[in-house]
């Protein structure tokens, strides 16, 4: 079936699936299928901030004032956290929007990855004031061999699915004049059910790379700020994890809404079907920022952060995360290890003390429309 | 009458004005905890009985018998686990 940028099949769309149904035509928020995504977009407009507001001109004293070992953990954790968002800033789009049938879902995938592109704009930010040249830094995302594993690996399930998705919207699905050889160079028999579990579980390697992956890389930047230091770094990241919390949200809730057989029934059948893949996905995440840890810490630890606890805290977080969608916790941790962390992931956390560091606090956009009745009580009519 | 907060077993008792989240911090209970305005999913727990209002409506997922502790107060007795 062809992709068509506008349908003329006059469908309602509160009956089709969140995706693999009809494609989306009229662009109306008047009605929902599932409000949750519209309300998404309205949170994530409300939360608009450009990476310029944030001066980060002091980090580069304190850069460079950082021993060796604690540099390269600043730089490769940017590194990571650049290639991270280099996917996310184009990949939901190129993979979901083509199958998509809620016009609310597809503009929260818009918004959602419009977003992640901003967070692109902020490492460039950073790196520019860290460096005069940063291009070094940036060349060495693609060549750098501990980046590069879990870049195909995240890359990976995003690849399959647009692959499959295009040979089925150029070919359809009957495969009786052309073979689809998949992007191993293998034969495979394609049907709408093997695509729709390709698309589950790149929902699951996404949720993953939202909800631990970005986590972890989290604690490494805020890590810093707790000691004082980068606080200009640190006060992008705490506007980029305030995102990521919606973006791990709907993840979440695309994954919950299928498992709970809320939407597509087939999918109910595939979210089972597909448990033990899912949960695979999950625990090579895990193991993959574990590794990644070691890497960071290869040439020594920083005061409040080494190998041993972040390795604790990505086990804490994959628990969080995989309870959040039905998944028993692998990982006997119960507690957190840097409970410091939460503070700097309160999504309107007020900075209070302007003189301490830049302020981030102000309404961008936004007003206030809470009204409460006591503030009424003097009118008369 | 004062009103009780059941959490894994264990009574309090539950401030009507606050969160849950914030009733369990003043017990110094360990809880997790992101956002705090009821759209990161973190603080999700198990509810046994008793019954939540939401200060704003959650845009996290939530099963029937899961409640957000960061943005639901709770106007009578209330029974949890995290």
């Amino acid at each position: 079936m062809a992709y068509t940028t506008f349908s003329l099949i006059a469908n309602d769309a509160m009956k089709e699936p969140m995706f693999f149904g009809n494609p989306v035509n009229v662009a109306r928020y008047d009605q929902q299928r599932f409000e949750v995504f519209e309300k998404l977009i309205e949170k994530q407009l409300s939360f608009f901030w450009r990476p310029e507001e944030i001066d980060v001109s002091r980090d580069r004293i304190d850069f460079m004032n950082l021993p060796d070992h604690e540099q390269h953990i600043f730089i490769s954790n940017l590194k990571y956290q650049t290639l991270l968002d280099s996917i996310q800033g184009r990949s939901p789009n190129i993979a979901l929007l083509p199958i998509v049938s809620l016009p609310e879902l597809e503009t929260w995938i818009e918004t959602w990855s419009f977003s992640e592109t901003i967070h692109s704009r902020s490492y460039t930010h950073i790196l520019r004031n860290l460096f005069t040249d940063p291009d070094e830094i940036f060349a060495d995302i693609v060549t750098n061999e501990e980046i590069q594993k879990r870049a195909s690996d995240i890359a990976g399930y995003y690849d399959a699915l647009i692959h499959a998705t295009q040979f089925f919207q150029l070919h359809g699905l009957s495969q009786t004049k052309v073979d689809y050889i998949n992007l191993h160079g293998d034969k495979e028999a394609l049907s709408l059910r093997t695509l729709k579990k390709k698309l589950y579980l790149c929902l699951c390697s996404i949720n993953a790379l939202e909800a631990i992956r970005f986590y972890v890389s989290f604690a490494c930047s805020f890590a810093f700020a707790e000691r004082d230091l980068l606080e200009g770094n640190a006060k992008i990241i705490k506007l980029i994890a305030r995102d990521e919390g919606l973006h791990l949200t709907s993840t979440q809730q695309i994954l919950n809404l299928w498992a709970d057989g809320k939407d597509d029934p087939e999918m109910a059948e595939i979210a089972i079907e597909c448990f033990g893949e899912g949960r695979e996905i999950f625990l090579q995440a895990a193991e993959q920022e574990k590794e990644w840890a070691k890497y960071l810490f290869k040439d020594g630890s920083m005061i409040g952060l080494n190998e041993q606890i972040l390795c604790q805290y990505v086990e804490y977080i994959t628990n969080q995360r995989m309870q959040a969608i039905g998944y028993e916790a692998p990982f006997a941790v119960k507690n957190n290890p840097i409970p410091w962390i939460n503070h700097w992931l309160v999504s309107d956390n007020v900075q209070v003390a302007p003189q301490e560091a830049e302020i981030s606090s102000y309404l961008v956009g936004q007003i206030n429309s809470k009204v409460d009745s006591d503030d009424l009580s003097t009118f008369e009519l | 009458m004062s009103v009780k907060l059941t959490v894994n077993g264990l009574e309090y008792p539950l401030n009507t004005e606050k969160t849950l989240l914030e009733n369990l911090e003043a017990q110094a209970i360990k809880m997790e905890f992101h956002c705090r305005t009821g759209h990161c999913g973190a603080c999700r727990c198990q509810l046994i009985s008793g019954q939540v209002n939401y200060r704003v409506s959650p845009l996290a997922y939530c099963r029937q018998n899961e409640v957000l502790t960061c943005c639901s107060i709770s106007k009578k007795d209330i029974h949890i686990t995290i």
